[in-house]
């Protein structure tokens, strides 16, 4: 088996249809609103927005997917990194021709176990997010598969990928379960406020292990620890693309401040995300303005 | 209520437990270091192949059972210094050159198209030999010096034979042909092959057989007080 896997091979059934992050964007049934036409203030997902049912069930998909995601995500870092102090794999990783006198491939073995208990814990959310998808009235592969997710677990420094993946994404979970826990109460279905309570615990438990190690990892190695938060910035402006997450009413996902604060984000990581998913937003308000104003002009030569 | 100064016996007549032992501490150490390295292996194997089955239902038990693997690996992680092994890196190594060669071959299937040689690896050959390994180390090693270890074994027994007849249900279900039944078997013929060229997941003597060497109060068992 490779040491890595591209995110081009992720298997999957025949269900199964992927895209790109700005193709699910433009899907109109995503959570993140309707036409720009029909744009409102408050684009919070609240059972109250006239297309919270299409929305919450494409949410819904996207946990699902996005678990599948998490799960080989977090069993490949199980298996693409050596275990420190593992000499029979170094000379496996020697035949084929790795660097292993790269001391940054190797981890400790307790931050793999803790991967290992991940895969669990996203098997799990596999396993619930697709029984609550049938509650909630849809099917696997009604909406498109994005695997941004489990590209950011593609970094080859273990490091970077515990940032990527533990802070960055796991991060937008707690955020994400966060919303829909909150629907599910306001919507009165206990079912799903009960499952996403369960999922938002472990979220929160796999976001302290990501800060852990990162802290733990990198106490002697500042350098490494910078790029890992840089590399973990990106990822959450990535996640934040057109601003479907941040603090305003305008997105529909809010940023859960105390669970992340549980997690072990500092009040100044958590305003630093505020801040990239408010300036994700604002670019994307922009960028409808642009398009309507062209639109607008368009109108105006068609109609001359 | 009985008298509670009256002397009673130290070992209750229900308890049939005994003190002799097959292993001294320097073989239990050895062995179960032989199979912390065997755990990782699997647990490493297990969270790799996630991503590389696209059968929905296989994909989240190897995440599920990947998990149980770490945390074998880990209560015998935690086992080792117990058993006077202060770093457990030392003895964390495999049984021998062919206990590699095994692993190897077992993580070779890759494409999405080989779950079923993915499966027959890890149960049909993987797991019925910890199931041996472990049921021959609870029944000889002693039941009262090495208490702890039997306790971890039971629990990790428990865990293996929930996941081989999971593991064999999801087999069944994917086995559909004559030419299925075909790959399952040579696969399963290779692996045997190199698992039995290794002698077993703590090599040549793992469930007994002439290369166990005495070691300690290790021979003919006796009931509770009694020495060979």
């Amino acid at each position: 088996m490779r040491k890595f896997f591209p995110v081009e091979e992720l298997a999957r059934d025949q269900r199964f249809h992927q895209i790109t992050m700005k193709d699910r964007m433009a899907d109109p049934r995503s959570a993140l609103g309707t036409a720009t036409g029909e744009r409102q203030r408050s684009n919070r997902l609240v059972p109250s927005r006239p297309d919270a049912s299409q929305a919450a069930r494409a949410l819904m998909h996207g946990i699902f997917v996005g678990e599948i995601q998490a799960l080989e995500g977090a069993g490949r870092t199980c298996h693409d990194f050596r275990t420190q102090g593992d000499a029979a794999r170094r000379a496996q990783d020697e035949a084929h021709g790795a660097d292993v006198d790269d001391v940054d491939d190797a981890v400790p073995f307790a931050l793999k176990l803790d991967m290992a208990r991940q895969a669990w814990d996203e098997a799990r959310h596999v396993e619930i997010s697709v029984k609550l998808s049938d509650w909630m009235g849809s099917e696997i592969g009604e909406f498109a598969e994005n695997t941004v997710l489990f590209q950011a677990a593609c970094s080859t420094d273990p490091i970077l990928r515990l940032a990527g993946v533990n802070r960055a994404l796991e991060g937008l979970a707690i955020d994400v379960f966060t919303t829909m826990k909150e629907f599910g109460g306001l919507a009165g279905d206990p079912f799903l406020e009960f499952c996403e309570d369960w999922m938002l615990a472990d979220e929160v438990t796999h976001v302290k292990m990501g800060s852990d190690w990162l802290r733990k990892v990198t106490e002697h190695d500042p350098d490494r620890r910078k790029k890992a938060l840089e590399f973990q910035s990106v990822v959450d402006k990535l996640f934040s693309y057109g601003g479907t997450r941040s603090d305003s009413q305008e997105s529909p996902i809010g940023l859960a401040r105390r669970f992340r604060e549980l997690a072990g984000f500092t009040d100044t990581e958590v305003e630093e995300i505020a801040e990239v998913s408010l300036a994700a937003l604002d670019e994307r308000k922009a960028a409808v303005a642009r398009m309507q104003a062209a639109a607008a002009v368009e109108h105006t030569l068609a109609t001359n | 209520m009985a008298d509670p100064y009256q002397p009673r016996p130290p070992f209750a007549p229900w308890d049939r437990r005994e003190l002799p032992g097959l292993f001294d501490v320097e073989e239990s150490a050895r062995r179960i270091g032989a199979y912390k390295w065997a755990e990782i292996k699997l647990f490493e194997a297990l969270g790799g192949w996630v991503a590389t089955v696209p059968e929905l239902d296989v994909k989240m038990r190897l995440g599920t059972h990947c998990y149980k693997h770490a945390w074998h690996a880990e209560l015998w992680h935690k086992r080792l210094p117990e058993l006077r092994e202060m770093n457990p890196d030392r003895l964390t190594k495999p049984a021998n050159d062919a206990m590699v060669r095994f692993v190897e071959a077992l993580t070779e299937p890759e494409v999405p198209e080989r779950t079923i040689e993915k499966l027959v690896g890890v149960y049909r050959v993987f797991i019925p030999h910890f199931v041996a390994a472990y049921t021959f180390h609870k029944n000889n090693t002693s039941e009262i010096t090495d208490a702890p270890t039997i306790r971890s074994l039971h629990f990790i027994l428990q865990d293996e034979m929930d996941d081989w007849r999971e593991g064999e249900m999801l087999l069944q279900s994917l086995i559909d042909t004559p030419e299925e039944v075909d790959r399952a078997a040579a696969h399963q013929a290779r692996l045997e092959k190199l698992m039995v060229a290794a002698g077993g997941i703590a090599g040549p003597g793992t469930i007994g057989g002439s290369a166990i060497q005495a070691g300690g109060p290790n021979g003919s068992r006796t009931h509770a007080g009694g020495v060979a």
